[in-house]
């Protein structure tokens, strides 16, 4: 169902669930709050679902503003798409025990100030919110959700078999830094080097959205994606560092920063989070399939 | 007939000729503010712009040539995600020999927006 492609630390565990994608809060198995050490990463396949009157009930779940996007949208297709992944995301992080006031439907939403969706709590005296951060990621067959606890998390997905419409190295050339650049120019199978393209630009892609400055905000020149050699004494010769680097200062390792890369349902799905300094040990990824 | 590329004089060449029909006087036409001339050369230009602009974004999106694509629509709402838009960017830049930094990119939304980009930045390059 998945595999691992890159890991930044070695002693990542990895749990694979399968939870029914419900309505009602009261239908939702209520989980605890991920720790600090966790990931989560729930998923969904459109595909899977195909009843209309669950879409309904889905869409019934959405504010104002978000059913307005959704009729917005050109197709069916792409408006199921819409619904879904609000639906994702409001189910999702009203599963946590957060307080008995939460339920997908009060859930409310804001963007920071560079467009980064996030939670919107309804503060009360005696409440403080949880520091519950989550991103989105979807393509046409796969929708993501991940959710963390007081570290900023970016997630993209993109589709194994996506082609892309401009010429890969004018393209790296244009966007990408010259390490990147270097990388893929050194690889003579166009087929690997799409690929190899596909997985540089998920991964960038998640460290700019966990960043939460928007795309001006951390220009993809500016920063590269780096494998590092293989950590010693580590039997899976897959698990290699994946580090991050600002250009200006090719010494200094932004390290602060946790790469996962995975395939996941003929998908690549990059994740990167914040490194909670103090873990000696690789966190825990959870792997939550949504299912109808 | 590319609207850009007639120097303005041989224009108004142009519709002297075709204003002796309707009974104007050469001066008075020569004398007229370029404004209105100038306006519907900007409009022109623009829908062409859009025109071409659709052209591409069809083609990355992959949408049939029938699909509604108009100044109005928007990207996301085509079903592009940042990967076809930064692809849709990349396209335009070399179809108008263009370059657009990342924060004017990222101000782009709707078709209109990226045409209005497009026009500021050729005119910008033309200067």
């Amino acid at each position: 169902m998945f595999s691992f492609l890159r890991q930044s630390t070695f002693t990542m565990k990895v749990h694979c669930f399968e939870r029914k994608f419900c309505v009602s809060s009261s239908s939702l198995v209520p989980l605890p709050l991920p720790s600090r050490m966790e990931t989560h990463f729930w998923y969904i396949l459109p595909d899977e679902v195909k009843s209309s009157s669950l879409l309904n009930q889905y869409l019934d779940l959405l504010s104002p503003c978000e059913k307005e996007n959704v009729f917005r949208m050109h197709g069916d297709r792409l408006k199921k798409r819409a619904i879904l992944a609000r639906a994702l995301v409001r189910t999702t992080i009203a599963r946590y025990q957060i307080n008995s006031e939460v339920s997908p439907r009060s859930l409310k939403f804001r963007k920071n100030i560079h467009g980064k969706p996030e939670v919107e709590w309804q503060l009360d005296d005696d409440w403080r919110p949880p520091p519950l951060h989550f991103n989105i990621s979807h393509t046409s067959s796969l929708i993501a959700c991940g959710v963390t606890m007081d570290s900023l998390i970016g997630i993209d997905v993109e589709e194994k078999q996506r082609t892309i419409k401009n010429n890969i190295l004018s393209f790296a050339q244009r966007y990408f830094s010259h390490h990147e650049v270097e990388l893929l120019t050194s690889i003579s199978d166009t087929e690997v080097q799409r690929q190899e393209f596909l997985k540089l630009w998920t991964l960038k892609e998640a460290y700019v959205k966990a960043l939460g400055r928007g795309f001006s905000g951390a220009p993809f020149k500016t920063f590269t994606i780096r494998y590092g050699g293989a950590i010693s004494g580590n039997v899976n010769s897959e698990a290699s560092q994946i580090v991050v680097e600002s250009c200006d200062d090719s010494t200094s390792h932004t390290s602060n920063w946790e790469f996962t890369l995975l395939e996941l349902s003929s998908h690549y799905a990059a994740i990167c989070t914040e490194k909670d300094n103090n873990a000696f040990e690789g966190g825990t990824l959870f792997l939550w399939n949504k299912i109808i | 007939l590319n609207h850009r590329n007639i120097p303005l004089f041989s224009l108004i060449g142009l519709c002297v000729f075709s204003a002796s029909a309707f009974s104007f006087s050469c001066e008075e036409l020569l004398f007229y503010p370029a404004q209105p001339l100038s306006l519907s050369l900007s409009l022109s230009a623009k829908s062409e712009t859009v025109e071409k602009v659709c052209t591409i974004v069809r083609k990355q999106l992959a949408l049939p040539e029938d699909s509604a694509v108009t100044g109005e629509s928007k990207f996301v709402a085509l079903g592009a995600d940042s990967l076809d838009t930064v692809e849709i960017v990349m396209a335009l830049e070399e179809e108008f020999g263009i370059s657009v930094e990342e924060e004017s990119a990222q101000s782009i939304t709707t078709v209109q927006d990226a045409a209005d980009l497009i026009e500021k930045l050729v005119e910008k390059n033309g200067a």
